[in-house]
Parts: C-alpha cells; sequence; structure tokens
C-alpha cells in the first residue's frame, strides 16, 4: 500500500483519538512520524505544529460563533504564548534530538499520568475539582474587568502570563496545541469557567504555533510531503471524532489510551537514550 | 458601570468576523493541501521521497503545471498564515470599535510574528 496512504491513516487515527479524548492530536502526530515513519523528531514537530493550527483553525471558529471562546483573553495571552513558542523553537534548533526525545517522553508520562487519575475519578474514587467552576470573585480590578465574560470574573493575571508563556515553549518544543497548559492555567489560576478556558485555549492554538511553525518552515524544518497526508489525516480524523463524541463511550478508549501512551513514552526514552 | 459593560459589548460581531475569517482560511489551505496529495498520489510520490525546498519564486509555475509540491506548499504557507490574518482582521475590528487595549495587544502579536520571520530569515542566512 501507498506510503501516503498509510500516512494519512495514520493521520486519521491521531486526529480521531485525540479529538475523543479532548487532547488535540499533536501528542499522538509526533510519536506516530517519529516511530512509525522515523522521521527525525525535528521534522515530526513541524509537521504536527501545522496539523494543529489547521484542525484548530475551524473548531476555534465554531467556538467564536457560539460566543464560548472568549477572544479578548485569548489574544492578550496568546501575545505571551506566542513569545515563548518564539523562544522555543529557537531552544528547538539549539538541543538535539535526544533532549528533545526525552523531553517528549516526560510529557507523554505527565499525559499518561493525568490520564490514570482520570479514570480513577471516573469510577468515582476521586472528586473530579477541575469540573467545579469557581466562585466569581467580584475584586478583580477595571482592566481584569475588560477581559472577563459573563459571569466570570479574571484573577491572578500576571502568573496566567507566566503560565502562557510556558505554554508557548511546550507547544513549539514538542508540537502540541499546549492546551494542557493553558487549560489549567486559565481555569485554575484565572479562575476561567472549564468550557471557556478549553474553546479559548483552542483560539490560541492558531497563532501561538503559527509563531514557531513559522520558523520551522523557513529553516526547512517542514517536508510537505510528510505535511501533506499527514495534515489532511488529522485534519478528516479530528472533525469525524468531534462529530461522533457524543455517540462513544469513551472511558474504554481511555483505558486504552493510557496503555498507548505509557507503550509510546516508553519508545520515545528508549529513543532519546540513544 | 458603562466602562466595562462598552468594550465586552463591541466584540460579539467581531467574534462572528474574526470565525468566517478562521474558517474560510482553514477550508482553503485544507482544500490546497488535499489537492497537493491527490496528484501526489497519481505521480506515485512517496512522503519519504526527497522534497524540494521551499522556494516561493516556484510556486506559481508548479501550481499552472499541477506538480503537487506547489499545491503543498501554498497550502502550508496558507495554514500557517491563517492566524495572522486573523489578528489583522482583529486588529482592523477593534480599531474600529476603538479599543486601543486591543489595537496593542494585536500589534504586538504581529511583532512576534514579524520578529519570528526575521529570526527564522536571520539564521538561515
Amino acid at each position: 500500500m501507498d506510503v501516503a496512504l498509510i500516512m494519512m491513516a495514520g493521520g486519521v487515527a491521531a486526529g480521531a483519538f485525540g479529538s475523543l479524548l479532548g487532547l488535540g492530536g499533536g501528542i499522538l502526530i509526533v510519536p506516530l512520524l517519529t516511530l512509525g515513519f522515523d522521521l527525525p523528531l525535528r521534522e515530526a514537530v513541524g509537521v504536527s505544529l501545522v496539523s494543529v493550527i489547521a484542525t484548530s483553525g475551524a473548531s476555534a471558529g465554531v467556538y467564536l460563533q457560539r460566543h464560548v471562546a472568549n477572544l479578548r483573553l485569548g489574544m492578550t495571552l496568546e501575545l505571551f504564548t506566542a513569545l515563548g513558542a518564539l523562544a522555543g523553537a529557537l531552544i528547538a534548533f539549539a538541543i538535539p534530538d535526544q533532549a528533545l526525545a526525552f523531553l517528549f517522553s516526560g510529557l507523554l508520562i505527565y499525559v499518561g499520568l493525568t490520564m490514570l487519575r482520570g479514570l480513577r475519578a471516573d469510577r468515582g474514587e476521586e472528586a473530579a475539582t477541575l469540573d467545579e467552576d469557581p466562585p466569581l470573585d467580584d475584586t478583580a480590578d477595571g482592566a481584569l474587568a475588560r477581559l472577563s465574560g459573563p459571569g466570570y470574573r479574571i484573577r491572578r493575571f500576571w502568573p496566567g502570563v507566566g503560565g502562557s508563556v510556558f505554554a508557548g515553549v511546550v507547544s513549539a518544543l514538542l508540537g502540541v496545541g499546549g492546551g494542557i497548559v493553558k487549560v489549567p492555567v486559565m481555569h485554575l489560576v484565572m479562575g476561567v469557567p472549564l468550557r471557556v478556558a478549553s474553546a479559548t485555549s483552542n483560539l490560541m492554538i492558531g497563532v501561538t504555533a503559527s509563531a514557531s511553525a513559522i520558523i520551522y518552515l523557513l529553516r526547512g524544518g517542514i517536508d510537505p510531503y510528510v505535511a501533506g497526508p499527514t495534515v489532511i489525516g488529522v485534519f478528516v480524523g479530528a472533525t469525524v471524532g468531534s462529530r461522533s463524541a457524543h455517540r462513544i463511550d469513551v472511558r474504554i478508549l481511555r483505558v486504552l489510551f493510557v496503555v498507548v501512551i505509557f507503550y509510546t513514552a516508553w519508545q520515545m526514552l528508549s529513543r532519546a537514550l540513544g | 458601570m458603562t466602562d466595562r459593560s462598552r468594550p465586552a459589548a463591541a466584540p460579539r460581531d467581531l467574534d462572528r468576523a474574526i470565525a468566517r475569517v478562521l474558517m474560510a482560511g482553514t477550508y482553503v489551505s485544507v482544500v490546497l493541501l488535499a489537492v497537493g496529495v491527490v496528484l501526489m498520489l497519481l505521480a506515485g510520490i512517496s512522503p519519504l521521497d526527497a522534497a524540494p525546498s521551499l522556494d516561493p519564486a516556484t510556486i506559481l509555475a508548479d501550481i499552472a503545471t499541477l506538480q503537487p509540491a506547489g499545491f503543498l506548499w501554498l497550502g502550508l504557507i496558507a495554514v500557517i498564515a491563517t492566524p495572522t490574518v486573523r489578528v489583522v482582521a482583529s486588529l482592523l475590528g477593534y480599531g474600529l470599535a476603538r479599543d486601543w487595549t486591543m489595537v496593542a495587544v494585536s500589534v504586538g502579536i504581529l511583532a512576534v510574528v514579524v520578529a519570528s520571520v526575521m529570526l527564522a530569515v536571520g539564521l538561515e542566512g
């Protein structure tokens, strides 16, 4: 079978899996291309960045139309995620592939452990504190009030800025949308309701990832023959995944995902250690 | 109180306009990439084959002669440029609403994008 078709099918799986589990898909594209097709890690990160920009574009549009995403807050924070992404891309070109593989396996282990906690919460062993929206804080001053939305007030702006810079660095180094950092920062630190935080994070992916993707593209870090089939695959997979999310019981998928992610982390770690 | 409600009311239409920019950019990019992939398949090109490097001067000629690389490069550039076009649209929208804080934020984001391009070109050279 044609390698392009296999790559596209892999992209469909990564996109569908990612959107069903609310993870984007970036986290699966890099292992797909490095472990599946033996691509250098940095090239895989470049392709993954383009995939997450394309996938987030359509869904961010829908969130904006429904007024779930907070454009004003998203744009203010993406100034800082973009700065972080710029720094992250420069770091990515300065450190060896093994160091990137080591960092990526760290991210996979973190996501795997987060998913495991989620599984325990599913069984009722642990309260899902993330789903509780924080209480209104009426002490926010004028500038913060303008970033706020209906029913919530932004607090702790500067720690949020710090978290955004970090999210940008993670996104540019590892080719992910960075929702894994941005959503907790907005929700738990800044007091944004979870639904708004994840929609706003999705909106921010484009600018964040493009600040670093420009560097990958212009420095020859993106192969068009790899990027074409992968981006189309991920886009189709994510679209199908998000439309069928409400019809599928994701609990079994999560268990499968935890297994896949720890196996991938092990493979990445072996790569890092040579 | 009026100070709080004025800027919050303005972006509602802007949300819809920005959404249209984002969706249009995304669909144009995906169509360009899809055409590139179909041409790749028809020409029997594998993703593992050596790819031509990015040369803006040849993109249009490649498209005119139905070379996959032309469509793929233009699609990739369109994907990466769409968020920046969205920021330019926000800049105009917030400018019309006289929301100077958000105009400054938009200009700041565009400055980071320009810095990315200059750094990439500088590092390459």
